[in-house]
């Protein structure tokens, strides 16, 4: 027992380590500095050692607390007008059925186990056992200070919040001795990650139940709380022997880790990714081009493409057209609300940003244009003559120009219509700013993303993508976007500087494009 | 015309992969790369295609005495994973390489010459590629690295995976092929190489090297190829 603890502590902590030094090689700069060899320098290892046994020691306590503090406190002084130490058994209560069947540890898939029973082929039962138990005591240690800590400061008695973490890890325990009996008798193997649509309900039922309950005005008196809880204890000691004499550890680890099989196969998961992206494509046999060379290259991408490309913008253009539509009538059915309305419409521009990053087909595209068309022609030399790569971008770039354009314009102009309708402003110039600088918002993500698409080519010729500065730079716009959200300006203002951003950065990226493309645009090896 | 390696060299980090290649390849030779696994044979193809970037040397062409670089419509290069673009049918995808390419393929044929010429059934002809056979995708990459009559044609372990019926038509196509260009064909298997390849050459220690068949008979020149490859270890 003491052995395979050990062998499994140590199984996790590696894959840790390993995967904290994995996530530093993949920083572009650092990527130079760190050697090769770095899963065998002691020093980095001994450093991600420590860190990965702080978070075994900080998860114990830091999540217990966030949870009795946040979920259980924070939300319980809501309801003044309730017995303390009532709302917080009520809570804890509810919440603990729920916990004790979507937080098991026994049938959660873990890439531990994995490890541990598919692949070095572990003793199920004992490896099984043996770390159950340690997540068991790690929850009867991580909630004791706490349970007393917030336990005594709501009112509830100290013999009672020292019982608490038992009665927790005891009703957990006999959910899991049910789960194994239900295995037994019915062959259902259990998964928390895949919840059917019933335990959904439960939760939402509970979850209502827990919250909704108390706001009514209506909580478990305490006394009801504390029998259950304390039913628990027994009921827990029986969920013990099940749990330790149940033999059948194997085969539902088996069932249970089946998906992760494929998972964890990177090859198989992008097969998975391509043939994915080859379901996108039309199988419609009437489809056919006049054009030539690249037009028709083109032309026939689009048109079997239309699934994930057309008919995406359009539906988004008419969602976007509804809402114009009924913002414009509520404007007119109520015309108090036109003064706000109109303010809203003048200084919240930079929020549209975000929203054109939603909207924004960019990174479809490109995901579709490599793994259905340039993963396979890269590959052909004639396909990468300069001449040929730059040809191509071009009309690429009008195409996905032209496709995120639609529900630019009706947004544009749909802003515009609800600017003139709440009252309009004093300078005309606004009408057109506004819908000039969405419409360029528009052009720049199509612009931004097939510009790093051809600078970078993320993907090798296993369509796994490689480049970590992709990454980052779609992290990076993301954030950008975000927080411009954030600033409020008047729409002149901001209009013209994104104009004018917008402006600049196509130049910059078209000329990066004309000189860098040849070299970059490869398969990445 | 030659096609000739001059000191090309490859590291990936610390790693030496090729070391200072120097080389030259005669027309209307099969050349049969054999090296072990992970001795850098795919590697040295993509440096050759411009796939990467090599660390030093270079590359040329040689017509009598008049050297020229490498352009990209000088090489055909198929890879052992047929890759063809999915969306597009047989016919099309064709049509487009005809399209853009109708300057430097030399008496184009019909598209379906060209399929018959592959033997891909006439039924097969406008499917998605995505549909296509293994097999048949193989023909596919072939056919279009072919047409346009490339003077070098890098071949990365290409009959591997497919059926004898399939393998046989693609070595009598090679042998139909060799003259007037140079081929270098890149495998695992001994007894393919022997049959097909004018030369063998060994890639190991990151360096080109010929192994002379004089006199030998075919068994005597497999135990000379593997004890060449199996030296490594001994050092």
């Amino acid at each position: 027992m003491n052995k395979t603890f050990k062998i499994s502590f140590s199984l996790k902590n590696t894959y840790r380590v390993n995967g904290i030094l994995f996530s530093l090689k993949q920083i572009p700069l650092l990527k130079r500095l760190l050697p090769t060899t770095l899963y065998r320098v002691k020093g980095l290892k001994i450093f991600a050692n420590i860190l990965s046994i702080l978070w075994e020691i900080v998860s114990t306590f830091l999540v217990k607390f966030l949870y009795v503090f946040i979920l259980v406190c924070g939300v319980g002084v809501l309801y003044k007008e309730l017995p303390e130490n009532g709302v917080f058994l009520h809570i804890l209560l509810f919440l603990t059925i729920i916990g004790s069947f979507t937080n098991t540890n026994l049938f959660n898939p873990t890439k531990d186990k994995y490890y541990a029973m598919i692949l070095m082929r572990m003793d199920a039962r004992e490896y099984t056992l043996v770390n159950y138990i340690y997540y068991i005591l790690k929850v009867v240690i991580g909630f004791l200070p706490f349970t007393v800590l917030f336990g005594m400061n709501r009112g509830v008695p100290l013999w009672f919040c020292l019982l608490l973490p038992l009665c927790i890890a005891g009703m957990k325990l006999f959910v899991a001795a049910i789960t194994l009996w239900d295995y037994e008798k019915r062959g259902f193997g259990y998964n928390e990650n895949k919840l059917s649509k019933y335990v959904w309900g439960a939760i939402a039922l509970l979850l209502a139940v827990a919250y909704g309950l108390p706001a009514l005005g209506f909580v478990l008196p305490t006394v009801v709380s504390m029998v259950v809880f304390f039913a628990c204890i027994p009921l827990g000691a029986a969920g013990m022997t099940k749990v330790l004499n149940f033999r059948d550890y194997r085969a539902i680890n088996q069932e249970l880790l089946s998906d992760l099989t494929n998972q964890m196969d990177s090859t198989a998961q992008t097969q998975r990714i391509k043939q994915a992206n080859e379901k996108k494509i039309s199988a419609d046999t009437s489809i056919t081009s006049n054009r030539r060379g690249f037009e028709y290259l083109n032309e026939l991408f689009i048109k079997r493409h239309r699934k994930i490309l057309w008919n995406s913008t359009k539906k988004i253009s008419y969602v976007c057209t509804f809402l114009i539509i009924g913002i414009l009538m509520a404007a007119f059915l109520s015309p108090d609300l036109k003064p706000k309305i109109n303010e809203i419409v003048i200084t919240w521009l930079p929020y549209f940003v975000f929203i054109m990053y939603m909207l924004n087909r960019g990174t479809n595209f490109t995901q579709a244009l490599f793994m259905n068309c340039d993963h396979s022609l890269l590959t052909y030399s004639f396909y990468k003559q300069p001449k040929f790569i730059l040809r191509l971008f071009q009309i690429r770039l009008r195409e996905i120009m032209k496709i995120n354009a639609v529900p630019a314009l009706v947004i544009g102009i749909g802003l515009a219509l609800i600017l003139y309708v709440t009252g309009g402003t004093n300078n005309p110039l606004n009408y057109v700013v506004l819908i000039v600088s969405i419409l360029c918002m528009s052009l720049f993500f199509s612009i931004h993303y097939l510009t790093i698409y051809y600078l970078l080519q993320p993907y090798n010729a296993g369509t796994e993508m490689k480049s970590g500065t992709y990454k980052i730079i779609l992290w990076a716009t993301y954030f950008v976007c975000f927080y411009i959200m954030r600033l409020r300006m008047p729409i002149l203002i901001f209009g013209v500087m994104t104009i004018v951003f917008c402006v600049l950065y196509s130049i910059v990226a078209s000329i990066l494009v004309y000189r860098l493309a040849p070299k970059t645009f490869r398969i990445r090896i | 015309m030659k096609f000739v390696i001059e000191h090309l060299s490859k590291s990936f980090e610390k790693k030496e992969v090729l070391k200072d290649i120097s080389f030259t390849f005669d027309e209307g030779k099969i050349y049969g790369l054999l090296g072990r696994n992970g001795a850098g044979k795919t590697t040295l193809f993509n440096c050759l295609n411009r796939d990467i970037k090599t660390d030093s040397g270079s590359f040329y062409i040689d017509t009598d005495g008049v050297r020229r670089e490498v352009t990209p419509d000088d090489i055909g290069y198929v890879l052992s994973t047929p890759t063809v673009p999915e969306f597009l049918t047989g016919r099309e995808f064709l049509k487009f390489f005809m399209d853009i390419n109708e300057k430097s393929i030399v008496n184009p044929k019909s598209i379906d010459e060209y399929f018959d010429e592959m033997s891909i059934d006439p039924e097969d002809r406008d499917k998605l590629l995505k549909d296509y056979s293994h097999g048949m995708k193989n023909k596919m990459q072939m056919l279009i690295n072919i047409i346009a009559q490339p003077n070098i044609l890098l071949l990365d372990e290409p009959l591997t995976s497919l059926d004898v019926v399939v393998a046989e038509e693609m070595k009598q196509l090679l042998r139909s092929l060799k003259q007037n260009r140079i081929t270098i064909f890149s495998t695992h298997i001994m007894d393919l190489a022997l049959d097909l390849c004018d030369e063998i050459v060994l890639l190991h220690h990151g360096e080109l090297e010929v192994v002379e068949k004089t006199n030998l008979d075919s068994k005597e020149f497999k135990d000379k190829i593997i004890a060449a490859l199996r030296e490594e270890e001994n050092e």
